[in-house]
């Protein structure tokens, strides 16, 4: 019989609280076992909630990705190593975006190597910093850190609340804050090259 | 004749590269979720269950209450993870930042914390995002030793700037979020 079984049959039979030392300790047992209860039952939603959407989303999308190739992407690595204003928002909101979506974390900072050495930490900054953001729409990015953003969707499931919404902000908002700090990043780096080649 | 039978087999041919890619793709992804994300799956869970089951929860509550329903609490939670010796701590695997997610997710379901400060909050508890994994993450990109040896510090300096920026963003990105409906 399982557990849920056994405290089920035992709330239908009314005796007297236990006392006594005896007593303590079956209080405690209770307490013990209903820590688990509550996380099986939590476990239980989140299998059944997200989890079937979850594989038939990255199957599709993870098939996405292999009938596109990854390797088709390389042009937009070489056009954002180009210098001048205007490939600004390629290099830190596209081709981050893009390396993400279809390397996903971690190889999508392999796309690094088409920038010059003075780009490569600010490229690598806007691109980590876009494995969570874009968790929401595509979880294939990053599945095995969902819950930073699923922790907190969880919260706003419960009141009842669709996730759309937070989802397409989080995503909005991770793309002005990775284009943000690939400029200041990048300044910071050239400051600290700069300063290190009149050191030498 | 011939190039019926070129037309079927080519044909035969597309159509099994498609079923195998999308074969090979489902094998990846049962593979991924049982790996990583089944087992955070049971240890998010324990977690939930020891603190809604227990004092835990009161406790946490009180601690997050004041700080996460507020932009000047969550400016301050977004410093401190972003201070240049810290980060690199609390960066790997991002297991702070999806405990402390969860921990928030459990107050904002209670009501604890309102719904509107979900999208800061994001930000404000992950500042430190990759700052553990930039000497790889950079080797990756294969970058120089003395690329490696610079950008360590840039990005980690870089945070204490954009760090809390990215909450002030997103708290200013949050206006209209899920208020309609109180």
């Amino acid at each position: 019989m399982t557990v849920s079984g056994l405290v089920a049959l035992a709330a239908g039979v009314t005796v007297d609280k236990p006392t006594g030392f005896l007593g303590a300790l079956a209080t405690a047992a209770e307490d013990f076992i209903k820590v688990f209860n509550k996380g099986g039952s939590v476990l239980l939603s989140l299998m059944g909630g997200i989890l079937p959407t979850l594989i038939v989303l990255l199957t599709a999308v993870n098939a996405l990705v292999r009938l596109i190739g990854a390797e088709k992407i390389e042009n937009l690595g070489k056009a954002a190593a180009r210098p001048g204003i205007q490939w600004y928002p390629v290099r830190y909101i596209v081709l981050p975006f893009v390396s993400v979506f279809m390397l996903t974390n971690p190889m999508a900072y392999t796309m690094g190597r088409f920038l010059p050495e003075r780009l490569k930490p600010a490229f690598y900054d806007s691109a980590v910093s876009f494995v969570h953001p874009i968790l929401g729409i595509f979880p294939h990015a990053n599945p095995g850190e969902l819950f930073v953003y699923v922790g907190i969707a969880t919260g706003i499931q419960q009141l009842g609340y669709g996730l759309g919404d937070l989802a397409v902000r989080y995503l909005l908002v991770g793309l002005v804050v990775i284009f943000i700090r690939g400029i200041v990043t990048e300044a910071i780096t050239a400051k600290m090259m700069s300063r290190a080649e009149k050191a030498a | 004749m011939d190039g019926l039978t070129n037309l079927i087999v080519k044909i035969g041919r597309s159509v099994g590269g498609v079923v195998g890619t999308l074969y090979q793709a489902g094998r990846d992804t049962v593979d991924t979720v049982i790996r990583n994300v089944i087992p955070f799956m049971a240890f998010i869970s324990f977690i939930i269950g020891l603190i809604l089951t227990t004092g835990i929860g009161d406790w946490i509550a009180k601690a997050l209450k004041g700080s996460a329903s507020s932009l000047g609490g969550l400016l301050l939670i977004s410093i401190i993870c972003a201070i240049p010796i810290l980060s690199p701590l609390l960066g790997p695997g991002a297991v702070i930042a999806q405990i402390v997610g969860t921990l928030l997710g459990v107050e904002i379901g209670k009501g604890n914390i309102p719904a509107q400060y979900s999208l800061p909050a994001l930000f404000a508890i992950n500042p430190q995002v990759g700052c553990d994994f930039i000497p790889v993450g950079l080797a990756l990109g294969e970058a120089e030793p003395e690329t490696v040896e610079i950008g360590v510090p840039a990005v980690l300096f870089s945070r204490l700037i954009t760090g809390p920026l990215a909450v002030v963003i997103a708290y200013f990105a949050s206006f209209g979020l899920y208020t309609a409906s109180k």
